[in-house]
């Protein structure tokens, strides 16, 4: 009887049992199901070239952020902030910075996303990739790992050499490599870059072969004072910068945008004058893609999309008194007044009573268009920047939002190649009266609406060095130009800085709006004007953060090509 | 096919309550303390075998109707042994029930089953509902803080549903979290500390209604979790609901309303302290002082914007339970209405929650269970996205909270220096909408078969099914410079799925004395979760706050989802001679999917033993009735969150979608492994009126899993990163003890007194790092940078700092003292703009050597802080008198250090000049003069705070972190005290509605005792808008949501 009944139970044991057995093999297999990993992509041309497209804008985002102008300009001289980012615009920069590890960070994520697009097309690309394809996306990887080296070494001195990030994820070993040595990779790296792209970009804005030359142009001039002794610039070099920037201007195809305001109109992106430049698009609600830049440097969020946070940041005094035209005036020293021919300064900075036409401003709701640059009759007043300042989401087709823009930035115009010509061909002399060299200054000089030079016998470098300061003010430039004279001219270098005044001052107009001239007084009470500039200057710390996680960072730097 | 047959359970489970009727005859009676002989109200009464039963009423008496005259009865209440009585003809049965106080033979549950509480051979501690319900609890966490020993908590934040930190016996790990597995009537749900972004201020477990809760148990000893194997490592609470109890239907409502306090106000300057102060800075550091603020005297006090943002809020809460049956089906039902206002504007809370239990024997041989609970919060986190209470305290008071015109008052451009103040918190609280919605059902089926005797196979099928919908709606608005021109929503939807399958086979044999238990089981987890989120800008209106409302050009949208498995399976076997010799063995083996094949599985096996001496024929120490001794030693493991894959990221290009890696794998992770070892000890004194238990352990944890910390220059931080690598990186130990006490002072007929207390520390250290990085850090970018680090030889996550050795008192003293250097290594200079009188004057504590080298660089770093305690615990006393109960808690946490990061920034005096607020004692800042004879000393030689230096800061006074704030977190807190008193039945006789009433008054938070300046040493994880849980900073006050005064009134009424 029992034993029946018991029947009955082993029955439903047996069941549960089953429930028991284990679960299918696939059960613990669960790979990402909202993104396709690395192993699974590079199948196609497209794939491969999607695969390099994000190393023009998101890698390079926390450096164009806000440590392209605060390293580029606000150390160069150009600019200032009044209230903040104080330790770049009075040159105490400490490891603490923040603007300082965004820059070493950002320069690092371009080093370590080059070295692993290079490292997985060549692992994981399939037979279905074109050779041609192949051989540009890592030509563009080369690219812009050369571009970010450059960048490092001219801010930090010495710093770790990295091509595979991949090996040494769990080692802490690496240390720096010697100044020297980088350059030297730099310029290999942007060699075999320049071998591997095509002459004519795979989409508007992709990197040439022309890029890779322009950058060659740049790279050796700089090592001609790298490798420069007793203070004369190594010849060979600047041989070489003369003969990748000739190229490029007579080769290229490229040519100067003819009107300088129109350079930085929307929408210029990837115009006829530009070999590189980071590629910004407007994507709503995502972060890292569009240009943020604006958000900081435009006076006010009436002109932007509520963004407009460089409410203090203003031309410098030392800035404005570049401008021809704009000339001392009466015999205190403290003021100067004038107008100038010069295009290029109302498309840098905003002065009081200046419209522009392509911006809208929005006050308590209602647009005014064109906007004018108010007038601000106190005795600290600003000129902010226009640079790169394209107006509110309105003014550009819809196409923007805050810390979001469609704006590329430019990291190299054609114009550079001009000046860059112009100054390797000079070279170690005091002037030059190459014909060459002349027309290919004047062509930038002109451009901006002012006469040829007249004396055509002598192109100096103080000329041309203030026509690069006027031309790229705001383009993140100066302080690099100031590197590279130092690498060679230490004490002209550190002259020019000590030479520049910080402090703040007053606008006033003649007339209000479209004035006929400015009248600029410095501030009675502000008493810091100028900083005293040091060796130490020139060479930035490494990130706090940084030593502390890789102590081998304090070791002397060792040469690359000897390990 | 699995699941039909859930469902047919379910019904049948339904149907399975049936009333059967019987004849008539009346047994009334009284029932009774057989020690006190007090009339015992509320006993559960029932006719064996039937439905009948009853309850005795305030009196003590009963009345019921038996089927026959040789019926059964069963009597039964809380805290006493049931009594068993054949009614045998008698019409008046009185019965006289013994306490049960010893709770010796109580049933506890553990890991997969139940156990009796003098069998445990591990270390777990109890949270009862009586414990519960003495505190006013808006979440489940915060029920058990200062109840257990072992179990350390810290509340986030103060705001109405906001996180805790739950750490049971200390730190384990140096990942993302510490906090324990919940396993919520068998639905396991690993605790989070945090996520990113608006939405990480809020508490994932904040949908469950306290009063739901029958029991916690702390699972803390290593035998007791390891059967949770890779879960457990953070200890594990074994949550049990309520459930009926055969007999009469229990109705039980309450409302609760509590009105709570603002904080205490922190002394920041008013409006003439702060002109002065503003007038101060300029005449040192030249600049224009508004002419309004030259005479300070004609000023008012300006706005207090603590006042203006703090106010007294209101809480309460009605809750309606059912529970009863028959002696077949037995039933929970309930259903609870929390609403909180936060004492911050900004913030709230409300709850629905509803639950139902079932329990139905269906046949002799099988039992099936049911629970389902549904929830649904709401929570307003506007004030802690919007970091409301840091702006609070720094706004300056000289703007309005409103213009006279009605508009929100905020610096402008024109007015000087305004245009760097801060919002307006009070205009921000009332124009952002930040909103979190969750709907949460938990549910599942249990079936157990009786297969032999002693043989059970249990089954459960459990299921966590969560929706989330967050809100965040900026309006277009002009507060003074912050000027918003785009209104802007963004909502977000996400929907997370759990199930678990457990299959169970248990026997139970007796031979003699001995007795063994053996289980094994198999279990099957896995886990999906999907987001949606979706914004557009170019609202026109604000009174609609949905996407279609917004411009539809503008629109962005994002995804997301994943998924995880893991399968088990496991076996225990407990042997126990004759309740004496106690041994309990299990092992548990776990495959995740968080691993590559070659390293899937993670074996965690456990063994634990007991002896109670006391039971010994040779024992004869009288005083000491029980005496038990525990050893146990097992692994637990941590399967961490995965890393095997690399993805690639999508972003937009100007050329169409870009593809980028978005982590670095690896193929070689392997599980985390926690051995632990314990030993323990049970005693009981004078006849089990006191009652000790103590445990000391040591916890070895290998492979510790977490994100490599790179080097920025591996390109793994920041925008456009290649995240790091998931690695196993190094080894912690941890060292603790625990130990309660539990007793009975007095227990005389109208008077009893009862005590519990419990302390606990830990000590957790690293001992190995497997890489030759030299620390972990934790950065906080949103707080300059305040970094907190892991390594070898410490406990994790120590404040790094330098230590401030004074203030520079003449030139004499920089001279000869350590000073920073420039970026060429040479010393600053020695005048005003780089270090100056009144600098901080840092200790010189290494150099690159490990020597001190005469200059104060990063080798200066050292440990400032420690966020841990050294212990903390609870003291709890609960005093009956006739129908009153006073209940005091006081909880305490001594050792531990806070970082007063808002005091650092409130004390700066050069924020002034960015119309920052200050605190009243940042007017003594340093001062430097120029004596007669050309030195240069301080002319306040005893202040702490630098001097005022604007523009250059070379000495790094406000960027290098001191130990000038880090303040004790040491305290000790009358967390609550309650007064209960029980209606006398004269109050409520003459009506047949209402059984008893209870009316309870509390206070919370009433009186702290600290050191600590800032509103609250309960200062737990960093909760803000950039908090992510693997850079969560701990112990760093900036500006936190406190903990306040809550007053209570709660009526609880039994029909």
């Amino acid at each position: 009887m029992k034993s029946i009944k018991y029947i009955n139970y082993w029955s439903l044991f047996a069941i549960t049992m089953l429930l028991l057995s284990a679960c299918s093999r696939d059960f613990l297999n669960r790979p990402p199901t909202d993104a396709i990993v690395d192993a699974n992509f590079y199948q196609t041309d497209a794939e491969v070239m999607a695969g390099t497209a994000l190393l023009y804008s998101k890698a390079w985002f926390d450096y164009n952020d806000k440590a392209s102008f605060n390293l580029g300009d606000f150390r160069g001289g150009t600019a200032l902030s009044q209230y903040n980012y104080q330790d770049n615009v009075w040159f105490s920069t400490t490891a603490g910075d923040a603007e300082l590890a965004s820059a070493w960070m950002a320069f690092y994520n371009v080093v370590g996303q080059a070295n692993t697009a290079i490292l997985n097309i060549n692992k994981y690309a399939s037979s279905a990739v074109t050779p041609a394809i192949r051989q540009e996306a890592i030509g563009e990887a080369r690219f812009m790992r050369a571009v970010a080296y450059s960048y490092l070494v001219m801010n930090w001195g010495a710093v770790p050499i990295i091509t595979n990030n991949q090996t040494i994820l769990t080692d802490t070993t690496v240390t720096r490599n010697t100044v020297q040595s980088v350059w030297k990779f730099i310029t290999n790296d942007m060699r075999a870059a320049e071998a591997d792209l095509p002459e004519t970009p795979y989409a508007a804005g992709r990197v040439t072969k022309w890029s890779a030359e322009g950058m060659l142009a740049r790279f050796y001039l700089t090592r001609a004072g790298v490798e420069s002794s007793g203070g004369v610039r190594n010849q060979t070099f600047l041989d070489s910068a003369m003969y990748y920037s000739n190229r490029v201007i007579t080769l290229s195809g490229k040519s100067l945008v003819p009107n300088y305001r129109n350079l930085f109109l929307y929408n210029y992106n990837n115009n006829n004058e530009s070999l590189f430049e980071l590629e910004w698009v407007f994507s709503p609600g995502s972060y890292g893609t569009g240009n943020s830049t604006p958000s900081y440097l435009a006076f006010s969020p009436t002109i932007e999309n509520g963004d407009g946070w460089g409410g203090d940041i203003t031309a410098s005094w030392w800035m404005i008194s570049q401008y021809a035209g704009i000339n001392p005036y009466g015999i205190t020293g403290d003021t100067l007044r004038g107008r100038t021919l010069d295009q290029r300064l109302l498309q840098t900075f905003m002065l009081p009573g200046a419209s522009y036409p392509e911006i809208t401003q929005t006050v308590n709701g209602v647009d005014i268009k064109p906007f004018v640059y108010p007038n601000n009759t106190a005795d600290n007043s600003t000129a902010s920047i226009k640079k790169y300042i394209v107006g509110q989401a309105k003014d550009v087709g819809g196409l923007s939002a805050v810390q979001n823009y469609p704006n590329d930035t430019y990291m190299m115009r054609l114009s550079e190649m001009y000046l860059t010509y112009a100054e390797a061909k000079l070279g170690n002399d005091a002037s030059t009266n190459d014909p060459t060299a002349l027309a290919y200054f004047n062509a930038v000089h002109t451009r901006a609406g002012l006469g040829a030079l007249t004396d055509t016998t002598h192109l100096t470098f103080d000329m041309i060095f203030k026509e690069r300061t006027i031309e790229f003010a705001m383009e993140g430039m100066i302080w690099y130009d100031l590197v590279r004279l130092y690498y060679w001219n230490p004490t002209k270098a550190l002259s020019i800085l000590n030479s520049q005044d910080r402090g703040l001052f007053a606008i006033y107009t003649d007339v209000y709006p479209n004035p006929t001239q400015w009248t600029f007084v410095k501030t009675s009470w502000n008493t810091k004007r100028y900083v005293t500039a040091s060796s130490g200057n020139f060479l930035l710390p490494i990130p706090a953060a940084e030593t502390t996680d890789a102590p081998n960072l304090e070791k002397p730097p060792v040469d690359y090509y000897s390990k | 096919m699995k699941k039909h047959l859930l469902l047919f359970l379910f019904i049948s489970c339904l149907f399975g309550y049936v009333e059967v009727d019987a004849q008539n005859f009346r047994v009334i009676g009284t029932t009774m303390d057989a020690s006190t002989g007090e009339t015992l109200p509320g006993v559960n009464i029932i006719v064996k075998g039937t439905t009948k039963g009853t309850i005795s009423d305030i009196k003590g008496n009963y009345s019921i109707e038996v089927p026959t005259k040789d019926a059964v009865l069963v009597f039964s209440f809380i805290g006493y042994k049931p009594e068993t009585v054949l009614v045998n003809g008698r019409s008046t049965i009185n019965i006289r029930l013994v306490q049960d106080i010893k709770k010796l033979d109580e049933v506890v549950v553990t890991a997969y089953g139940t156990t009796k509480r003098i069998d445990l051979s591990t270390a777990q501690t109890t949270v009862t509902a009586k414990q519960i319900n003495q505190t006013v609890n808006t979440t489940l966490e915060q029920a058990i803080q200062g109840r257990t020993a072992g179990v350390y908590i810290t509340q986030n934040s103060g705001q109405p549903g906001g996180g805790i930190s739950v750490n049971i016996r200390g730190v384990n790990s140096i990942n993302g979290t510490n906090e324990p597995l919940y396993v919520i009537d068998g639905v396991q749900i690993q605790g989070q500390s945090v996520s990113y972004g608006n939405s990480s201020s809020s508490d994932p477990l904040s949908g469950l209604n306290p009063s739901d809760i029958e029991s916690i148990q702390v699972l803390q000893g290593p035998s007791a979790t390891a059967l949770y194997g890779s879960l457990a490592t953070n200890g594990v609470l074994l949550i049990t609901t309520k459930r009926g109890k055969a007999g009469d239907t229990k109705i039980t409502y309450s409302y609760q309303t509590s009105l709570q306090a603002p904080p205490k106000h922190l002394q920041v300057m008013d409006l003439q302290q702060y002109a002065t102060m503003v007038d101060q800075f300029h005449q040192i550091e030249s600049g224009t002082t508004p002419q309004e603020f030259l005479d300070p005297t004609l000023l008012g006090k300006g706005t207090d914007w603590q006042s203006a943002l703090f106010r007294n809020s209101v809480m309460y809460q009605h809750q309606v339970s059912l529970s009863g049956g028959s002696e077949k089906t037995t039933y929970f039902l309930s259903g609870e209405y929390l609403n909180q206002d936060g004492v911050a504007i900004g913030s709230g809370f409300d709850r629905y929650s509803f639950r139902l239990n079932l329990d139905n024997q269906a046949r002799k041989w099988l039992k099936v269970g049911v629970n389902l609970s549904f929830d649904q919060t709401v929570e307003n986190l506007t004030a802690s996205s919007e970091s409301l209470i840091a702006n609070a305290l720094t706004l300056t008071p000289q703007i309005p909270v409103k213009n006279l015109d009605g508009t929100w008052g905020g610096g402008d451009l024109t007015n000087g220096a305004n245009q760097y103040a801060p919002v307006n918190p009070v205009a921000i609280a009332n124009l952002i909408t930040n909103k979190n919605t969750r709907r949460q059902m938990l549910g599942g089926t249990n079936l157990a078969i009786d297969i032999l005797k002693g043989l059970v196979f249990r089954t459960t099928f459990n299921t966590n099914i969560g929706y989330q919908n967050s809100l965040y709606y900026k309006p277009t608005y002009a507060i003074g410079w912050d000027i918003n021109t785009t209104a802007s929503l963004t909502e977000g939807s996400s929907i997370n799925t759990y199930w678990d399958l457990n299959e169970l086979l248990d026997y139970t044999k007796q031979l003699e004395k001995h007795n063994f238990d053996l289980m094994v089981s198999h279990e099957a987890q896995a886990s999906t979760w999907k987001n949606v989120s979706a914004g557009r800008t170019g609202f026109l209106t604000n009174d609609i706050l949905d996407l279609n409302a917004g411009d539809p050009s503008t629109a962005s949208n994002s995804g997301g989802q994943g998924t995880w498995g893991m399968e088990s399976y496991l076996g225990r076997l407990n042997y126990n001679y004759a309740d004496k010799y106690i041994v309990s063995a299990s092992v548990r083996s776990d495959g995740s999917s968080n691993f590559g094949a070659n390293n899937r599985w993670g074996t965690f096996p456990a063994i634990s033993a007991a002896w109670r001496i006391s039971k010994e024929p040779w024992y004869h120490v009288g005083f000491i009735n029980e005496l038990k001794l525990r050893l146990e030693t097992g692994t637990t493991g941590n399967q961490g969150s995965g890393g095997i894959y690399s993805p690639m990221g999508t972003a937009a290009t100007q050329w169409g979608t870009g593809f980028l890696p978005t982590q670095y794998s690896n193929q070689n992770l392997k599980w985390e492994s926690t051995t632990t070892d314990n030993i323990g000890a049970n005693i009981n004194l004078f006849n089990n009126r006191l009652q000790l238990e103590m445990d000391y352990y040591k916890k070895n944890t290998n492979n510790l899993l977490m994100t490599n910390p790179e080097p920025y220059y591996m390109g793994t931080s920041g925008d456009g990163a290649i995240g790091a690598p998931e690695v196993n990186i190094g080894a912690m130990q941890n060292i603790g003890w625990a130990f309660t006490l539990n007793s009975t002072n007095i227990n005389t007929k109208s008077f009893r007194w009862e005590t519990n207390f419990n302390i606990s520390g830990f000590k957790p250290k690293i001992t190995k790092l497997y890489s030759n990085a030299a620390t972990v850090d934790r950065t906080s970018w949103w707080m300059g940078g305040f970094t907190q680090e892991a390594r070898v030889g410490q406990a994790p996550w120590q404040f790094v700092g330098y230590i401030q050795q004074g203030l520079f008192q003449s030139v004499d003293e920089i001279n000869n003292s350590a000073v920073p250097i420039d970026n060429n290594g040479n010393r600053l200079p020695t005048d005003v703009n780089d270090v100056w009188v009144g600098d901080i004057k840092y200790k010189d504590i290494s150099g690159p050597n490990g020597v001190p080298d005469g200059i104060i660089d990063t080798h200066d770093q050292t440990d400032i802080g420690n966020p841990w305690p050294k212990f903390f615990g609870g003291f709890t006393n609960t005093f009956s008198y006739k129908g009153f109960d006073l209940s005091i808690l006081l909880t305490f946490t001594y050792g531990n250090d806070i970082y007063n990061y808002i005091g650092m920034m409130d004390s700066n005096p050069n924020n002034i000049n960015i119309s920052e607020n200050l605190m009243i004692a940042a007017f003594n800042y340093a001062k430097p003069i120029t004596n007669a004879d050309g030195t240069v000393t301080l002319q306040n030689p005893n202040a702490y705070i630098p001097r005022i230096s604007y523009d250059t800061n070379g000495n790094g006074n406000w960027t290098r972190f001191t130990n000038r704030w880090v303040e004790s977190g040491s305290f000790l807190r009358a967390k609550n005290i309650s007064l209960t008193y029980n209606v006398p039945s004269s109050f409520i006789a003459g009506q047949k509605i209402i059984k008893d009433v209870k009316i309870t008054f509390s206070a919370q938070n009433i009186a702290t005792l600290t050191g600590y300046k800032g509103y609250d040493p309960e200062v737990g994880a960093y909760v803000g808008a950039n908090a992510s849980s693997s850079n969560q900073a701990i112990g760093v006050d900036d500006g936190r949501y406190p903990l306040t005064p809550v007053y209570t009134f709660d009526i609880l009424v039994n029909l």
